[in-house]
């Protein structure tokens, strides 16, 4: 089995030591991995702000630099999730075919369903609130959104329990979005930082020491508030926390 | 052209992609107990249901419930509180004066306390403009849900119906539940 | 960045952040009822599922189901009318009142007749018109426009209801009491439905097999007003219509779950016939509606049963109150309504969405909403309404990601705060009003790789 590892930009800038964590778990699991040193951004950013034209270009780079592999593998629901669900329709507009839309996944989900983990070695004793991110959530249905009637589930909850020690809890409003979407953050400002935060508060009323996600954007955005109150609480992506040890 | 013409024709020009009615086979909800949970939904919408019990008398009942009744609106036949015949008045207006209706349901519907009403009066106003109302129905005419009710409905001849579900309400203010906005303060159903 | 009108009053309601923390918590709470009554159906999903496929299929088969609506309308005795525009809309109705020498209407809650202005027409022809839902009343009295489509008060707190009652409806000063307030407008409203001349009401469903409209309300407002008066007019929404009552059973049971928690609306009315000696009109309204059909990304709107349940689950929405957007109809919904009415005009509330995808999964209709304003954005370019910084943004992101070398290059150093960043988070000051800039680790994952750091030996 071939995965390739997606590292999102900004990830690759601000957070190397989640692409890191993601290495090694993926390799941990005996997988052969390997990092295209080309891959730059998947487009999401511009396609959200309205410029899909303008996301195009990086959907055809990334299709080539990833079509030769088994998985596509990101420690990012929602940049998989663009991967996954934009990209057949954006290609098409150019009579292009998208070859990696049927075969990227969010790290969490790849552990889950594909490599179907049900063993981690590490240890992590601490309390975490979970965020749930909206677009693994929604869009790569990691969990069940709370909106609707489906039984209840969380893959990357169930993941988290794998590891010894840790306690996970989750706060009130327990899926409401944490006010990035990428440029809206900046569009809408004083929304934006209300959201956020609104949620931050809500994790820190749990009274974790950490605010966890599968998603590095909005743990950024979060991260961001947390840095700017002095607030106590830290920020951590599951992946490091799965990767425990290793 | 007429706009009627013209509307028609832009709907069949614009029309696209066509659906097929979807297959109903809904496996909707279904209570056990449809009694109590008639009763319990009926309370839960604002209302009340009581059962009558054997070898009481209706007429007892309503007055104890509303002792301070005086202008009592009613065709029911078995009802002796009445004083006023609704059918009797020229003008829906002159309801505007009732303080207690009692009128009989066609039906109930477990999931959300709804009765049917099909319009059986002259003047359909007193069913909403009376201060409080009493519904008798037939405890044997329960339904599960707003499907199996449908399928009993056929429109009234007095062109009126209405699905009745608690007294009127209103939380307009601060989200706050107000019971009695226009229509009746209190509903009770006296199932028989 | 020059930010939106949306944004530009979204900014102005969280000055006060006390009632923005209220108005917020009023809408979760309704989302919260929400939840939870579709919890206790089992068949919630499956029935969203039905709601969907009925509103498609009505939509497409729209003439042939008027037609037939129409023609059983009209055989049990109601005239039928046909309004192309608003403005036919409300000279039809004007022309109705006049012949009945109607001085007063009363009239309950209809997002149509708001989205026609009716009541301005009205009021200029010598109409006196009266609200008589309650929310809709308060607004009317206070001489404002609703906020949300099914709590239309919903961002006035119970003391300036109060204020205001106590100056227009002689209420006692300072009683700002829910119930005391409401008996006061009972009071008030019922002298008003028993002096009116006519009623007028929307509709919430048209069935073509029966010809009859359907209304759902708590208050019994369209009930009071249409069962007092002799002459009744509706006006109904082309995309009201659906084939029949095993339609209707379907959507009778989404629409008060989804809008406000209830099981169902206190009633449910039929109404098939003019009251005895009386009259009963109902105006079907295009008003863009079918022009709508042709657009296949966005025909789904028309699905909207307006419930409001996207609005209450909006987090940008509860946050930045209905006022902030520039089309009457606020919310997910109302982003994408008011582009399809004028995109020029409407365009900057597109920016009012994180894109959550909340609003889709409440939707009881099932309409993409959020997936609809993504597809909008894509059109800001084309309309000349693009934001020219997002716009230099994305050009200068696409120029740095297309060229993997200097993207690498710019990974490398972290005094790329004059170029990269600017990309990579955004606008800065922006970002930092209220957030800090994240650091830039010392080595980025390509450089550690490329370092050979990360392959294990």
């Amino acid at each position: 089995m071939k995965v390739g590892l997606f590292v999102p930009c900004y990830v690759n800038a601000v957070y190397p030591e989640v692409a890191l964590a993601s290495y090694k778990l993926l390799t941990h699991f005996g997988v052969d991995v390997d990092y295209p040193v080309d891959q730059t951004c998947c487009g999401q950013p511009m396609a959200n702000a309205g410029f899909e034209g303008k996301a195009l270009p990086l959907a055809k780079q990334f299709n080539d630099l990833f079509e030769e592999f088994d998985y596509i593998v990101a420690p990012s629901g929602s940049c998989a999730g663009f991967v996954k669900d934009t990209y057949p329709r954006l290609m098409e507009k150019e009579g292009c075919t998208s070859k990696v839309s049927g075969k990227v996944y969010d790290l969490c989900e790849f552990l889950y369903d594909i490599l179907k983990v049900d063993k981690l070695p590490g240890k992590f004793p601490h309390k975490v609130s979970l965020h749930n991110s909206c677009h693994g959530l929604r869009e790569l249905k990691l969990g069940s959104a709370s909106e609707l009637n489906i039984k209840p589930y969380s893959k990357v909850k169930a993941l988290l329990n794998l590891v010894e020690g840790v306690k996970v809890v989750e706060p009130i409003r327990v899926d409401e979005c944490c006010g990035f979407g990428g440029m809206f953050s900046i569009e809408e400002p004083a929304i934006s930082i209300r959201m956020g935060n609104d949620r931050v508060n809500g994790h820190s009323d749990t009274e974790a020491e950490y605010i966890t996600g599968a998603d590095s954007s909005c743990l950024m955005h979060m991260g961001g508030i947390v840095d700017k109150n002095k607030m106590p609480i830290k920020m951590i992506h599951v992946v490091e926390i799965l990767a425990a040890g290793l | 052209m007429s706009s009627k013409d013209y509307i028609l024709n832009n709907i069949r020009r614009n029309t696209r992609q066509v659906f097929d009615k979807p297959q109903m086979d809904l496996n909707a909800i279904r209570f056990d107990d449809q009694l109590a949970q008639f009763i319990e939904i009926s309370k839960a919408v604002g209302g009340d249901a009581v059962v009558l019990k054997e070898g009481e008398d209706i007429n007892q009942v309503i007055r104890s419930l509303y002792p301070d009744a005086k202008e009592i609106a009613s065709t029911v036949e078995g009802i002796t509180l009445t004083t006023l015949n609704p059918d009797e008045v020229n003008s829906p207006k002159e309801l505007e004066a009732v303080d207690l209706a009692i009128i009989e349901g066609s039906f109930g519907v477990c999931e959300n306390g709804c009765i049917w009403l099909p319009q059986q009066i002259k003047h359909k106003a007193l069913y909403f403009v009376t201060q409080y109302l009493v519904i008798v129905l037939d405890r044997s005419k329960l339904v599960n849900n707003m499907h199996e009710g449908y399928k009993l409905i056929s429109p009234s001849e007095k062109g009126f119906g209405v699905y009745i579900s608690g007294p009127s309400k209103t939380a307009d203010i601060e989200q706050a539940l107000v019971v009695g906005a226009h229509g009746p303060k209190g509903l009770t159903v006296i199932l028989k | 960045m020059s930010s939106t009108k949306h944004a530009q009053n979204a900014d102005v309601f969280q000055q006060n952040k006390e009632k923005a923390t209220w108005h917020d918590n009023a809408l979760w709470f309704v989302r919260e009822k929400r939840d939870r009554i579709s919890k206790t159906l089992p068949e919630w999903e499956e029935l969203r599922a039905l709601g969907e496929k009925i509103k498609l299929h009505s939509v497409s088969h729209l003439a042939s189901y008027l037609e037939q609506f129409a023609a059983n309308a009209e055989a049990n005795g109601v005239i039928v009318h046909w309004a192309k525009d608003a403005e036919e809309h409300n000279a039809i109705a004007t022309e109705i009142l006049q012949k009945h020498n109607a001085k007063k209407v009363v009239k309950s809650k209809s997002m149509l007749t708001e989205e026609c202005d009716l009541n301005h027409y009205l009021e200029a022809k010598g109409i006196e018109i009266i609200e008589s839902d309650l929310g809709e009343r308060i607004l009317q009295l206070n001489g404002t426009a609703p906020s949300h489509i099914v709590l239309p008060a919903i961002h006035m707190k119970r003391e300036e209801v109060g204020e205001l009652f106590s100056e227009k409806l002689n209420t006692e000063k300072g009683n700002s009491d829910p119930t005391y307030l409401t008996r006061a407008a009972r009071v008030s409203l019922r002298n008003d439905f028993l002096t009116a001349d006519a009623a007028m009401t929307g509709v919430n469903f048209g069935i073509a097999a029966t010809g009859e409209i359907v209304i759902c309300t708590n208050e019994g407002n369209a009930d009071m007003g249409t069962s007092l008066a002799k002459l009744h007019i509706a006006s109904m929404g082309l995309e009201k219509l659906i084939p029949d009552y095993e339609s209707l059973s379907v959507l009778t049971r989404l629409l008060a779950r989804s809008a406000t928690g209830q099981p169902t609306t206190t009633y449910t009315s039929h109404f098939r016939k003019p009251v005895e000696g009386g009259e009963f009109h109902i105006i079907l309204v295009d008003n863009g509606r079918s022009d709508i059909l042709s657009n296949e990304e966005h025909i789904k709107s028309l699905n909207c049963i307006r419930c409001g349940a996207c609005m209450n689950t909006c987090p940008v929405y509860r946050r930045s109150g209905g006022y902030s957007y520039t089309y009457f109809i606020p919310g997910p919904i109302g982003i994408n309504l008011g582009m399809l009415k004028d995109p020029v005009k409407h365009s900057e509330n597109l920016s009012a969405c994180s894109l959550c995808y909340s609003c889709n999964n409440v939707c009881p209709v099932k309409i993409d909403l959020a997936d609809q304003i993504y597809k909008w954005r894509q059109d800001l370019d084309s309309l000349g309404k693009a934001n020219s910084s997002k716009k230099l943004i994305s050009t200068g992101m696409q120029f740095l990601f297309t060229h993997p070398a200097l993207f690498r290059t710019s990974l490398k150093f972290s005094s790329l705060a004059k170029y990269a960043p600017r990309s990579l988070t955004f606008g800065l000051k922006e970002w930092e009003d209220g957030r800090s800039l994240p650091p830039f680790a010392k080595e980025s994952f390509t450089e550690m790789w490329k370092k050979g750091k990360v392959k294990k030996k």
